[in-house]
């Protein structure tokens, strides 16, 4: 697997599916391949956030710390964006991920990521939509409940 | 004046200690006066007999020369005996029998010239480090609180440089009067004994000399010096500003500080003005002089000759007389120069180095030491302790108690300092009693403060060398009987340190007192030094610096053995725990590829050269290798690819940005040369390169690493002529001794003790490989006993200057451990666990109380948090002290028991 197959990948993932390719390239080019076995996990629930990560392939449980001890809420597979919330927003992981099955992903370092935000006002833009949308989902949900 | 230290005369200094030396040159001097005089006499006879032929006058053929007659004065009766007639010559024969004495005269003032400046030299050397020594051994008898006024720079600038003149001065302080003088009076009664008249003309000339140069030039001394100030101000105005160049530029001072230098730089000018026209004159003075007193020797002397009251032979040898003058009296006149210059800045030097108070010497006397521990009752009575301005800081303090025990000294303020500095002789107190048994601890030597107690106060001082070096500082009490004792150099060298008042120990040989830590060799003596490291918390610093030391070359095979054996049964390990695939082993018939492309050519740790620099393509051998086996084309294919992802990817990064330093194979700057070469490349093909372009891009794919960049550049076929490039490398470079090649069999010196034993390439992108691995390999080496070895390697760590090589907490625990490896009776902890946060000064603390149990330990804390684990605890309100607890009888009994 090549930085162009990679590329490909992360043009999978919404929030970079409008950037161009070069950009992703440089995104690609600057992020870690990192392999994880079954049961190993990506980052620990409460850990400093300092990376975002795009599963290319395989599948991964996010697991969340409960008074009733660890609970798996979502299930990630192939081209989630993760972690992409934490190093925005300098807030510590929300949750744990362990590898279901053998997971490839592509490591983004929070300083890098947001060196290319400010060097690249498209990605940004783009990164900004996609949390707008977020948003917008969030808030007809919440909508949707207070009406019932 | 203190006892031992140096003169205030720099003169009686000097002649103190060289009159013997001073005499003998004297006594030499005065014995080549003589044929000094006859080298000046001889012309006269070889113009006058020889030349002139006046000794044939009566129509002899021959004539008698080279006869030795003694003859005794008219006082004496005036006898003479003839003791070698001589030969007879004739007129030829004579000119070249005393041209020949002539020439044998030269030689010998040559040889007794060449003796004595022999003779000055060593004496100025030998006392410039007899002053050097007496320097450094009065800044070691400083007292605490004088020593404060010293600034370490000040110190270093005056051993090392103010004194170098002084020295220089030294060796013609007395000889060079003499000689000079005596030479000049030499001189000078030889031209009055020729004729007066020339003799006082002459002598008026010298006197002009005498008096007015010396009198401009001291003009000139005042004005140098001032010039001196001026310009050392200039440098200290110049480091100021850069030293607070942030505040020139915040308050915008600019403008200000450029007057403020440019109104010094006038001054410098106009005082370097000043200088130059006072030196001119006094050249033109001196030249003038040199050049009018021939003219007045060949008009007068030649008048003298014509009216025939002198003879040629005379006004030739007056003139041969008189060119020898002026050097000396030039030189003399220097000499007065200098010695008022260098007296100055003796006083100046004595200044800085004789405070009113300097320690006395018998307290440094090594033989004043004792094997008693320092127990007993403690008795300290109305001890008041005031502060460098002279503020009290504890007054009427009095305390009666027995040691071994643990004390508190709890306070916010000053007081509980001063009271464990004063303990610890680090200060003196201002009145009052302080006494151990029958030992007055004020004048307590430091062959026993030194030995028995240990303080470690809030700055950790680390010398420069290794930790293990740092560590073993307070054993080096003694050396060992040297080995070398009858190597003439040695004896040499102990005959030199005798006459310049140095020490005849020899630092080279051991000098560790290895019983002192509890150890008999040097081998015990490191694992008491890494026990103590690990108390103090810097074990596994220890252990992670000896995985990155490098395997001494003098480790022996055993010891090679294991850790080969170790490499194997690592690679063992890791497959059987199925972690074989987090590491890639060095294997000289396979290419690496979590190693970079370089790195695979290299397979070794480059020694010396290019190589070392990472200059790879630099190396000739490197380039041979890479040309004959057809691998330079595939690095410029490769490199031009590279380059390609790499303009492609980075380009409208501003060319600072962080990214490029970070992941560019291609620096920021040097893109737009890769694009030109692309161009053409596309154009006209590879081979429109220049050689240095084609160099350039060979370099770019060393740093290669496939399953880290991604960009699948490498191939089985480029993978295959990579490894017969390596084997050529080899075999070209083995013969030079560049690189030291792994080999799966041997351990490699070059490469550090964690490459060795992993012995491969931690493989990219596998999640906590590399943890895993170090775990795997830590277990592996407590398994087979190698920790320990691990820990000996790291003590070879080198702290750096001042130990800035270590983090703030690393100095601290070294520090600490220093104190706890000499194993003394009495620990003085003042602060010096503060740096390492609350938590782990407690923690060490806590280790210190249960380490230190039947041994003293006084301890200055902030609070009494602890306080119920000392035996003793004692609280500081301002200048008072209040006594919270005191341990008394108990251990008085305990004390008597011990000593029954």
């Amino acid at each position: 697997m090549t930085l162009d197959t990679e590329v490909q990948a992360l043009r999978q993932v919404p929030m970079f599916k409008d950037i161009d390719p070069a950009r992703l390239k440089l995104l690609a080019f600057t992020s870690e391949r990192v392999s994880y076995g079954a049961g190993q996990t990506l980052f620990e629930q409460g850990a400093m956030s300092d990376a975002a990560y795009v599963i290319l392939a395989g599948t991964a449980d996010v697991l969340i710390d409960t008074s009733n001890g660890r609970l798996a809420v979502a299930l990630l597979k192939t081209s989630d964006l993760l972690g992409e919330m934490g190093i925005l927003s300098d807030a510590p992981r929300s949750a744990t991920i362990v590898a279901r099955a053998g997971v490839r992903a592509l490591r983004i370092g929070k300083r890098v990521f947001l060196e290319l935000l400010g060097q690249f006002p498209q990605m940004a833009i783009a990164v900004m939509r996609e949390l707008a949308k977020r948003l917008e989902r969030t808030n007809a949900r919440l909508a949707s409940l207070s009406a019932r | 004046m203190a006892d031992g230290a140096m003169d205030r005369n720099l003169f009686r200094y000097i002649w103190r200690h060289s009159r013997r030396d001073q005499l003998v040159i004297f006594a030499v001097v005065i014995a080549s006066l003589p044929f000094y005089f006859w080298s000046l006499e001889l012309p006269k006879r070889i113009v006058n007999d020889a030349i002139q032929g006046r000794a044939f006058s009566d129509g002899k053929q021959t004539v008698g020369a080279f006869d030795v007659t003694l003859s005794l004065p008219g006082f004496l009766g005036g006898g003479s005996w003839q003791l070698f007639p001589g030969f007879q010559l004739d007129q030829m024969g004579l000119l070249f029998g005393l041209s020949g004495l002539f020439l044998a005269l030269v030689l010998i003032n040559g040889g007794f010239k060449y003796w004595i400046n022999v003779a000055k030299g060593a004496l100025g050397e030998r006392m410039l480090r007899r002053m050097r020594f007496d320097l450094v051994r009065l800044l070691l008898r400083f007292l605490p609180q004088t020593l404060h006024g010293i600034k370490p720079a000040e110190a270093a600038t005056i051993v090392k440089d103010e004194v170098e003149p002084i020295g220089g001065f030294i060796g013609d302080a007395f000889v060079l009067p003499l000689f000079l003088g005596t030479q000049a009076a030499t001189a000078m009664a030889f031209i009055l004994m020729q004729n007066v008249w020339l003799g006082l003309l002459a002598g008026s000339v010298v006197a002009v000399q005498l008096i007015v140069i010396p009198y401009l030039r001291r003009e000139q001394l005042r004005l140098g010096k001032e010039r001196q100030i001026a310009s050392r101000k200039l440098a200290g105005r110049v480091g100021e500003i850069v030293e607070g160049i942030e505040v020139v530029h915040v308050h915008d001072a600019s403008r200000w500080e450029l007057a403020e230098i440019g109104g010094r730089l006038h001054h410098l000018f106009d005082l370097r003005f000043r200088l130059f026209k006072r030196k001119f004159m006094v050249k033109f003075l001196n030249n003038l002089l040199a050049q009018i007193t021939p003219f007045l020797f060949y008009a007068i002397g030649g008048y003298l000759a014509l009216k025939g009251q002198i003879d040629i032979g005379q006004l030739v040898a007056v003139i041969g007389a008189y060119r020898d003058l002026p050097p000396p009296l030039k030189e003399l006149i220097d000499w007065d120069q200098q010695r008022m210059d260098v007296q100055l800045k003796y006083d100046q030097v004595l200044q800085q180095f004789l405070p009113d108070q300097l320690m006395a010497e018998e307290l440094q006397d090594p033989a004043r030491g004792r094997n008693e521990p320092l127990v007993g009752p403690l008795v300290v009575q109305d001890l008041r302790i005031m502060d460098q301005h002279g503020q009290v800081v504890l007054d009427h303090f009095t305390l009666d108690t027995t040691l071994p025990q643990h004390v508190a000294l709890i306070g916010e303020g000053a007081a509980a300092s001063a009271l464990a500095r004063v303990i610890a002789r680090r200060m003196e107190p201002a009145h009052g009693r302080l006494q151990l048994a029958d030992l007055d601890l004020t004048r307590l030597p430091e062959a026993i403060s030194g030995r028995r107690m240990a303080y470690a106060g809030p700055d950790p001082v680390l010398f420069p060398g290794s930790i293990r070096d740092n560590l073993v500082y307070g054993l080096r009490r003694c050396p060992r009987e040297a080995a070398l004792s009858d190597d003439p150099a040695y004896r040499r060298r102990l005959a030199e340190a005798r006459a310049t008042g140095n020490p005849v120990d020899d630092p080279e040989t051991d000098w560790l007192d290895y019983a002192a830590a509890g150890a008999s060799d040097p081998l015990s003596l490191d694992l008491a030094l890494v026990a103590a490291l690990e108390l103090t918390g810097m074990g596994a610093d220890v252990y992670r610096f000896g995985l990155s030391g490098r395997i001494d070359a003098g480790a022996g095979a055993d010891l090679r053995e294991r850790i080969v054996g170790a490499r194997h049964r690592l690679r063992e390990r890791l497959a059987s725990e199925g972690m074989a695939r987090l590491v890639e082993p060095f294997d000289p018939a396979r290419y690496n590829a979590q190693a970079t492309l370089g790195e695979n050519i290299l397979f070794g740790v480059p020694l010396s050269g290019p190589l070392r620099n990472g200059r790879l393509t630099a190396d000739p051998d490197f380039g041979r290798a890479l040309n004959e086996t057809g691998l330079a084309d595939l690095l410029v294919e490769i490199g031009l690819r590279i380059a390609q992802t790499m303009t492609e990817i980075f380009r409208g990064l501003p060319p600072g940005d962080p990214l490029f330093e970070e992941f560019s194979f291609i620096a920021a700057d040097d893109l737009p040369d890769y694009g030109d070469m692309l161009r053409k490349v596309s154009l006209r093909g590879p081979s429109a390169l220049t050689l240095p372009e084609r160099l350039r891009v060979m370099a770019v794919p060393l740093d290669y690493i496939e399953p880290r960049h991604r960009l699948g550049l490498l191939d089985e076929a480029v993978m295959q002529v990579v490894l017969r490039a390596r084997a050529r490398f080899r075999d070209l470079a083995r013969a030079r001794g560049s690189v030291a090649f792994y080999d799966p069999a041997e351990v490699c010196e070059a490469a550090p003790l964690r490459d060795n034993l992993l012995f491969g390439r931690v493989a990219h992108g596998l999640a906590d490989a590399e943890a895993k691995v170090t775990a795997a390999m830590t277990r592996l080496i407590e398994e087979l006993g190698l920790r320990e070895e691990v820990e000996r390697l790291g003590l070879s760590y080198q702290v750096g200057p001042s130990g800035r090589l270590l983090t703030p907490a690393q100095r601290v625990r070294v520090h600490l451990a220093r104190c706890l490896v000499k194993q003394p009776d009495v620990v003085i902890l003042d602060g010096a666990c503060t740096a390492l946060g609350e938590r782990e000064a407690e923690r060490i603390l806590r280790m210190l109380l249960d380490h230190l149990a039947g041994r003293t330990l006084i301890a200055v804390l902030r609070d009494d948090a602890l306080g119920e684990h000392f035996d003793s605890v004692i609280e500081f309100d301002g200048a008072q002290a209040r006594l919270v607890r005191v341990a008394q009888a108990s251990h008085h009994q305990h004390f008597e028991e011990v000593q029954a």
